[in-house]
């Protein structure tokens, strides 16, 4: 039971004021073939400002996360049903070029990608396919990129190495700066810590918390503590449906809905 | 619903336990100290002050368990809410438990046994604090918010008939400088039952805050 309410609500979204909002998702539904996946969602994620999104395997968090850059589009038999408004431009309006698309909103997945070829080239692998710098130009781009990930000082003297001679949590943050070498507006990341030893996630924690000056994130986490640390908001998913959205404290100390609670609480049955 | 991890249900429950079994120890404290200045009983008055160190255990033992259930379960909302409310409550109680002994320290100061009419005065205020704090000691230990606002709306009762004793003792004292000590440790005594229905009331505060989130307040003042 939930103390706080008699009889609490099945669900509780927060509205952001439209000021703040960079991301609007609206009657959002998705499908796998004839699998639903996604029920109706409408929630919206706020500029320069972190939003976890938390729920049991299988909830859709990281099935919302693919459709934001139109991941899905890679694969038959997907499609989905609503609106993710972009500074008020829906972004799954066929007009939206994909590859656009995903400049403007980057993604970094649960296992580190780094490709093949040097630390360097996989930073600036993607800029290449977007703008023309100079080669000075492109230097002070990748330093940024990896400045910000908190990565250049343990890279700075081998940047031809190989991608994939780092450590695991080295190839975390060398995929988050090869997100943001493109400058997106949206940084998505789908489980970016579930690989990492403690002190290599609270690096990539102190990356996002550092990034969140520039960047809307939205961030799919098993972890609660990591969403508690990290996020302005937090949405709980469950069954394909947004169950609670607000403040991450308000979320975490005293939340609306019996779901999130007993979620949140460990009493998931 | 059970917590999925069984151990997690099982430390709230033995700090629940352990936070109104502490409860009871501080009534009974407040009971007995009252009863040694009714009767004016000296050795039992001494027995009263020993017993309070168990009190100061029972708060330091909460404490430890406390801090060691976050720190081990890392608890969320209205779970993580039960140790911090367990910590202070136990606070106020162990504060009740010091104010019973200040009453039982004070008996064997008394020049003489109370009259009848102060033991009527003290025992009736001693009365309602100590039912007070065990009515939210009650509503604590069932986990029952309304009683813990019941429990709070009240202690203007308590702060009444306070004020009555203390005009009825001042009344007495003018023009008896002999009195004057004796009627000063009552003062105190009366005292002493008047802030245990505030911590009684502190503690109807917390449990409200564990179950529901949310703090009391505006309540009705004398």
């Amino acid at each position: 039971m939930n103390a706080q309410l008699e009889n609490p609500p099945e669900t509780a979204v927060l509205e952001l004021p439209p000021e703040v909002v960079k991301l609007a998702i609206k009657d959002l539904s998705f499908f796998y073939g004839q699998k639903q996946a996604l029920f109706d969602v409408s929630v919206s994620f706020a500029a320069d400002a972190v939003t976890a999104l938390i729920g049991p395997s299988g909830c859709g968090k990281s099935t919302l996360l693919r459709v934001l850059n139109r991941m899905y589009s890679l694969y038959p038999g997907q499609r989905a049903q609503g609106q993710v408004m972009l500074d008020g431009e829906d972004m799954l309006s066929p007009r939206v070029d994909v590859a656009t698309l995903r400049a403007r909103v980057g993604m970094v997945f649960q296992k580190p990608t780094p490709f093949p070829m040097s630390i360097y080239d996989n930073v600036a692998y993607g800029v290449k396919l977007y703008e023309k710098l100079s080669k000075a130009d492109m230097a002070i781009r990748v330093e940024d990129s990896l400045r910000r990930a908190a990565l250049w000082d343990e890279v700075k003297d081998k940047l031809k190495e190989s991608g994939l001679s780092l450590s695991g949590g080295q190839q975390q943050r060398l995929c988050v700066a090869r997100g943001i070498a493109v400058k997106p507006e949206v940084l998505l990341l789908d489980e970016p810590a579930s690989a990492l030893d403690p002190i290599s996630t609270a690096r990539l924690e102190e990356t996002i918390a550092e990034l969140k000056r520039d960047y809307t994130i939205v961030i799919v986490t098993h972890n609660m503590g990591q969403a508690a640390r990290l996020s302005d908001h937090t949405g709980f998913m469950y069954l394909g449906k947004l169950i609670e959205f607000g403040e991450t404290e308000q979320l975490f100390t005293n939340p609306v809905t019996t779901r999130a609670r007993d979620y949140i609480t460990g009493r998931f049955g | 619903m059970d917590h999925t991890l069984k151990a997690v249900d099982n430390d709230l429950a033995a700090l629940t336990y352990e936070v109104a079994a502490m409860g009871d120890l501080a009534v009974a404290q407040i009971r007995a100290a009252v009863d040694v200045f009714v009767r004016h009983d000296l050795p039992a008055a001494e027995k009263v002050v020993l017993a309070d160190n168990a009190v100061d255990l029972q708060d330091a033992e909460i404490e430890k368990n406390a801090v060691r259930f976050i720190a081990l379960r890392q608890p969320m909302a209205d779970d993580l809410r039960r140790p911090i409310a367990a910590m202070k409550i136990a606070m106020q109680l162990e504060r009740c438990g010091d104010l019973a002994k200040n009453i039982a320290k004070r008996v064997p100061r008394l020049a003489s046994p109370p009259s009848e009419g102060q033991s009527a005065s003290i025992a009736a205020l001693g009365h309602m604090a100590s039912e007070r704090l065990a009515a939210v000691i009650n509503a604590y230990r069932i986990d029952d918010a309304q009683g813990a606002y019941d429990v709070w709306l009240k202690d203007t009762d308590i702060d009444e008939r306070h004020d009555a004793i203390v005009r009825e003792i001042v009344a007495g004292m003018v023009g008896d400088t002999d009195v004057m000590a004796d009627a000063i440790h009552l003062l105190f005594i009366a005292k002493n039952l008047e802030r245990i229905g505030d911590h009684a009331t502190n503690v109807a505060e917390l449990v409200h805050y564990q179950i529901t989130g949310t703090d009391l307040s505006n309540r009705p003042k004398l």
